[in-house]
């Protein structure tokens, strides 16, 4: 007669040898492959990452006198620190010791509020990072002459007829809108593609289990 | 890791873990297809429980806060394939299974187990407590669902399994 799974389960684990406990060596110290302890892990490398690179990009814009753009920078990509510090806190609030459903939904939550957050920030992001960079090259160093107000007065002398606009030309003012722009609606794009490469599949798979349960619940 | 932590979860491992490892081990079984897979599995697992055992408050039974956060763990965790991106390692199943040698002396009970792997997460988790002969409400409290479903969902489950065994399905 055909045996039931329950009697294959029962009967097989006391027939074999398969409920030997493999061997530990310093479990205690292993590098976790969890989902939330990697996403922590990210998190703080990438903080601790942003912070040195802004305090290198702040000397060295102050070593080839464009401090401007480094301050800017600094500025901007320490808003950034500071928001996803208070993000990574909702992280480490999830706790494992609860039901599956609570336990996934807690993380897919964090995670869509971390990804529409840093998505948003990104559409400002990109942008800003430019105008920092163009007016740290405009305006150079503290003091002295203004590198954007000295090639102005040459472009006046080989094109008299360009048309100003507080002191700059027209065609400069519509590709530096043009750009932002651009940067401002594909920053969001920009970091949803880059997430997709790294967690697409998990975040698919996630959605996926969480519908199974969703459905398990109704 | 200073020498007397070490010492203390080494004693936490023996006394708390290993006891229930029959309990884990079953879990990530279910979720793995390689011994290697499932080595790291059982590891993690461990390491999890240890750095969340503050939370245990004593609500339930140490045996099924081991359940939920063996299931819970084991649905969630990621390995680095070759090309670098992140998976589940419940993900690489082939058709054509096959079980290492060293995994099930029992052939009946290998046979089961990558009929359970062709299951999705849910179903497996579903499956593996009511094989430990949970009662439909524990299951629905380790799970987060309602019992009156889980018995829908385990006959279905059953028939699937069925199915896979008599190598209907593939």
């Amino acid at each position: 007669m055909e045996k039931s799974i329950e009697s294959i389960w029962k009967e097989g684990f006391l027939k074999s040898d398969v409920l030997i406990a493999p061997k530990v060596n310093d479990i205690y110290n292993k590098r976790s492959e969890h989902i939330v302890d990697k996403f922590t892990r990210m998190f703080k490398i990438n903080l601790v990452a942003i912070v040195v690179g802004s305090f290198f990009v702040v000397g060295m814009s102050y070593a080839v006198n464009i401090p401007y753009m480094g301050i800017g920078m600094f500025i901007i990509v320490n808003v950034l620190v500071v928001i996803n510090k208070r993000l990574m806190k909702g992280l480490s609030k999830i706790d494992k010791n609860v039901n599956s459903f609570q336990y996934l939904k807690t993380f897919d939550n964090w995670m869509k509020e971390q990804t529409s957050v840093n998505e948003k920030f990104s559409r400002f992001l990109y942008p800003l990072i430019f105008l920092s960079m163009v007016s740290g090259f405009w305006f150079g160093g503290f003091g002295g002459d203004v590198p954007g107000d000295i090639m102005v007065n040459e472009l006046l002398l080989s094109y008299p007829d360009l048309v100003l606009v507080f002191g700059i030309p027209l065609y400069i003012w519509l590709t530096g809108i043009l750009i932002t722009v651009l940067l401002a609606f594909f920053g969001g794009k920009i970091y949803r593609w880059d997430l997709n490469i790294v967690y697409g599949r998990v975040l698919r798979k996630l959605d996926e289990i969480i519908a199974d349960m969703e459905e398990l619940k109704s | 890791m200073s020498h007397k932590k070490r010492r203390v979860s080494s004693d936490f491992y023996t006394s708390s873990i290993l006891p229930y490892a029959a309990i884990i081990i079953k879990i990530c079984r279910a979720y793995t297809n390689s011994q290697e897979d499932f080595e790291d599995y059982y590891q993690e697992v461990c390491l999890q429980i240890w750095k969340s055992k503050d939370n245990f408050k004593g609500q339930s039974e140490w045996s099924t806060w081991v359940y939920r956060l063996s299931l819970n763990v084991s649905m969630t965790l990621l390995k680095k394939k070759k090309n670098k991106h992140q998976h589940f390692a419940s993900d690489y199943l082939p058709v054509e299974v096959v079980e290492e040698p060293q995994a099930f002396t029992d052939e009946s009970l290998a046979q089961l187990y990558t009929a359970i792997r062709q299951l999705s997460e849910v179903d497996r988790g579903v499956i593996l407590l009511y094989l430990e002969e949970k009662s439909y409400q524990e299951i629905a409290d380790i799970i987060g669902s309602n019992p009156n479903n889980i018995g829908v969902r385990i006959k279905r489950i059953k028939e699937r399994l069925k199915k896979l065994l008599d190598g209907k399905v593939n």
